[in-house]
């Protein structure tokens, strides 16, 4: 019971966007998907709905291949955003539930229980081009997310809202996934994934770098951070087996480390030097990770 | 099927309840209604009172042989002793010279009348004067006898007796001016229409949603579908509006005017119109779904709909310009051109020298057009909905390429 991509691969003419991925979305979970502009987040996104033919390799979900059959059970927040402007919020939301197969007066309902949970209630009856960019989005969001789907697709949910609506939204897809929907969301965010995601896939050019589970892939990677407090010098350590780096600032020190095991060496070493205030080992930021991965700075 | 219907109701009814819809059938049905009444409104902005009395200030020899003739011209003249709507006075020269004083205008058909009575007395006076026989006379007035004969017309020479075109049934060509006009005025409404709303919904990105719950063939087509609708219940208003005015308005004394009268082409005529439109329609309206598909932005829509309105105008000029002469090289080649034949090919059914199957043929050129038109949108406007390439040849090249 899960969405699986195998070797899938989409090239338009030469140039190749999304090379290769093989990735299982376990059911239920939330998977982050994450990746800078043309890293092939949307490609992959159309391609998992049917909108792309991929050039190789295939996409099942609960062991069937994705098509006009199962659209009812998936929900999708498209990159680009838009509605028809002409329309009135629940003449949109109408006509876009009923193609999910939604019955008028259901739609009326959780249209009604959607805009308040979102705070924008007056809404309902406005035009869509009168409204915000912003309330544009959450009324997108709505119309992709009222039919109760299965599987959530929502390609980069948060972007273009103020801090106080990407809570609201984020409340809402915490709650959609523990309601026990299968949620896979692009974003450009890395806090987002590490605040939101058990799983989740980093993409860089159309490759694939680094998948699987959050915890999974930061024990994994071997790289620790160090962080030493206290008011003796320790500069010392900068030559130290399994020491790759090491920045000071005032009695702070970052020191990043091959692997765990270090850790105690350093540490029996600067307990005879005297009193520390803190010594931690922290796992790694996504970022060390992307920026080991792939040799650069993440965006 | 079901959501097919939902995209479907959902444009029929959007489109309906417009204010534009609304708007246009409401002038154009009030039009009719004025057009119904065309007698009677113009007979109120008529200035010129009916004149109907003319004294004459003439030779006893002219009164009489006037007083005689004018009933021959006219209805409602009459000559009168004294106290006369008009004063004709005449001098007695060859030929006659005559004034008509009035107090109110005389209108333009009085004028004709008077002038077609003077003329013929001063042609009886003429005959007089010369001395002539009434043969010589007879002769003189007798109409030249041409017989223009080609080499290869002589064959139907028998049919025909006189070897020239029939005189044209102005009926038929009242309902073929009538639906050629009906089809171009729809065809540019709806064309735009279904471009812009399936432009709009490519523009403002919402496609992506909708092809995401419903594929695109079944999309296009429901939309494609909803718009022929909506041309077909405001044509049903329309034809709702004739109808009633030839109930309650009493038409005939408008279709007598106008010497209209129904032949043994009429019926068919009526029913080759309507296929016309119709397989117009669709034809037109498809390929404007097609091209509408291809624009990322509102602007650019009415160039890319560039092709369908000179297609149409054309067409429409082609129906209109020959509308005399239906049997020439020209209407003959454009009738097959699938993207002319609505327009041109019900202009040769007003020609008694076309046969059934020649319209036939039409037809199935049109049909084999929009087979060829639905499949290629079909086909072309899933990918071009998610592309935002300009250009419609580059997109054609590389949409049917990867299909």
């Amino acid at each position: 019971m899960s969405l699986v991509l195998s070797n899938l691969t989409k090239k338009f003419d030469e140039f190749t966007a999304v090379d290769d991925i093989n990735i299982e979305v376990p059911s239920g979970s939330m998977y982050g998907f994450l990746g800078g502009n043309g890293a092939g987040k949307t490609t992959t996104f159309r391609m998992l709905l049917g909108l792309l033919t991929p050039t190789d390799g295939e996409i099942t979900y609960n062991d069937q291949t994705i098509g006009y059959a199962m659209t009812d059970k998936i929900g999708y927040l498209p990159e680009e955003r838009g509605l028809h402007p002409k329309l009135q919020v629940d003449e949109q939301i109408q006509y876009l539930a009923k193609l999910k197969g939604m019955k008028k007066a259901d739609i009326d309902k959780q249209l009604d229980f959607w805009l308040e949970e979102f705070e924008v209630p007056e809404n309902k009856q406005k035009k869509i081009e009168k409204l915000s960019k912003g309330n544009q989005q959450k009324i997108q969001l709505i119309a992709s997310i009222i039919h109760e789907p299965e599987l959530i697709i929502l390609d980069e949910p948060f972007s273009g809202l103020d801090p106080v609506n990407v809570e609201i939204l984020k409340k809402a897809v915490k709650n959609l996934n523990h309601n026990g929907a299968t949620i896979l969301f692009s974003t450009h965010r890395m806090d987002h994934v590490e605040e939101l995601c058990e799983e989740l896939c980093i993409l860089n050019k159309g490759q694939q770098v680094v998948s699987g589970n959050i915890d999974d892939i930061k024990s994994d990677f071997g790289q620790k951070e160090l962080i030493i407090e206290g008011r003796h010098d320790i500069s010392f350590l900068k030559d130290f087996p399994g020491v790759l780096e090491m920045k000071q600032n005032r009695n702070k020190n970052t020191i990043k480390i091959a692997e765990e095991k270090y850790a105690e060496d350093i540490y029996n070493e600067i307990i005879k030097i005297g009193y520390f205030k803190r010594f931690q080992v922290m796992e790694p930021s996504l970022n060390d990770i992307f920026i080991a991965k792939v040799g650069r700075q993440y965006e | 099927m079901n959501k097919f219907m939902t995209t479907f109701w959902h444009t029929y009814l959007s489109k309906v309840k417009a204010k534009s819809f609304i708007i246009t059938t409401v002038i154009v049905m009030l039009l009719i209604i004025l057009a119904g009444n065309f007698d009677k409104i113009m007979n109120l902005f008529d200035s010129s009172e009916e004149v109907n009395t003319v004294e004459l200030e003439a030779s006893e020899e002219f009164t009489q042989q006037f007083s005689a003739v004018i009933s021959e011209f006219s209805e409602n003249i009459t000559v009168t002793d004294e106290d006369g709507d008009m004063l004709l006075t005449v001098e007695d020269t060859v030929p006659i010279t005559a004034t008509v004083e009035s107090d109110s205008e005389i209108s333009s058909g009085q004028q004709t009348e008077i002038e077609m009575a003077l003329d013929s007395v001063n042609r009886q006076m003429v005959v007089n004067s010369l001395d002539l026989t009434e043969e010589e006379a007879g002769l003189m007035a007798a109409e030249i006898n041409v017989d223009f004969q080609a080499a290869e017309s002589t064959a139907d020479e028998d049919s025909t007796g006189t070897g020239g075109m029939d005189e044209p049934n102005y009926l038929n060509i009242v309902i073929f001016y009538v639906t050629v006009f009906v089809m171009f005025f729809v065809v540019i409404n709806y064309a735009s229409q279904i471009g812009t709303e399936i432009a709009m919904e490519k523009s403002s990105r919402v496609i992506e949603m909708i092809v995401s719950s419903v594929s695109p063939v079944n999309h296009l087509f429901a939309k494609i579908l909803a718009i022929i609708c909506v041309s077909l219940t405001q044509l049903f208003f329309f034809v709702l509006t004739i109808i009633a005015v030839i109930y309650f308005v009493d038409i005939g004394a408008i279709i007598s005017e106008f010497g209209l009268e129904s032949d043994d082409r009429t019926l068919p005529m009526i029913i080759y119109s309507l296929v016309f439109l119709l397989l117009g329609l669709v034809l037109y309206l498809s390929v404007s779904a097609l091209l509408g598909s291809f624009v990322s932005r509102m602007e650019d829509l009415q160039q890319a709909l560039l092709p369908i309105t000179l297609m149409s105008i054309g067409g429409m000029y082609l129906g209109m310009f020959n509308l005399f002469n239906p049997d020439n090289m020209l209407v003959k080649i454009t009738s097959y051109f699938p993207f002319f034949t609505p327009f041109v090919m019900p202009l040769r059914v007003l020609d008694s020298g076309t046969s059934h199957i020649t319209v036939w043929i039409g037809i199935v050129i049109v049909i084999i057009t929009i087979i060829i038109a639905v499949y290629f949108a079909a086909r072309i406007y899933k990918r071009s909905i998610l592309s935002t390439d300009k250009g419609i040849i580059k997109n054609i090249k590389k949409f049917n390429k990867d299909g």
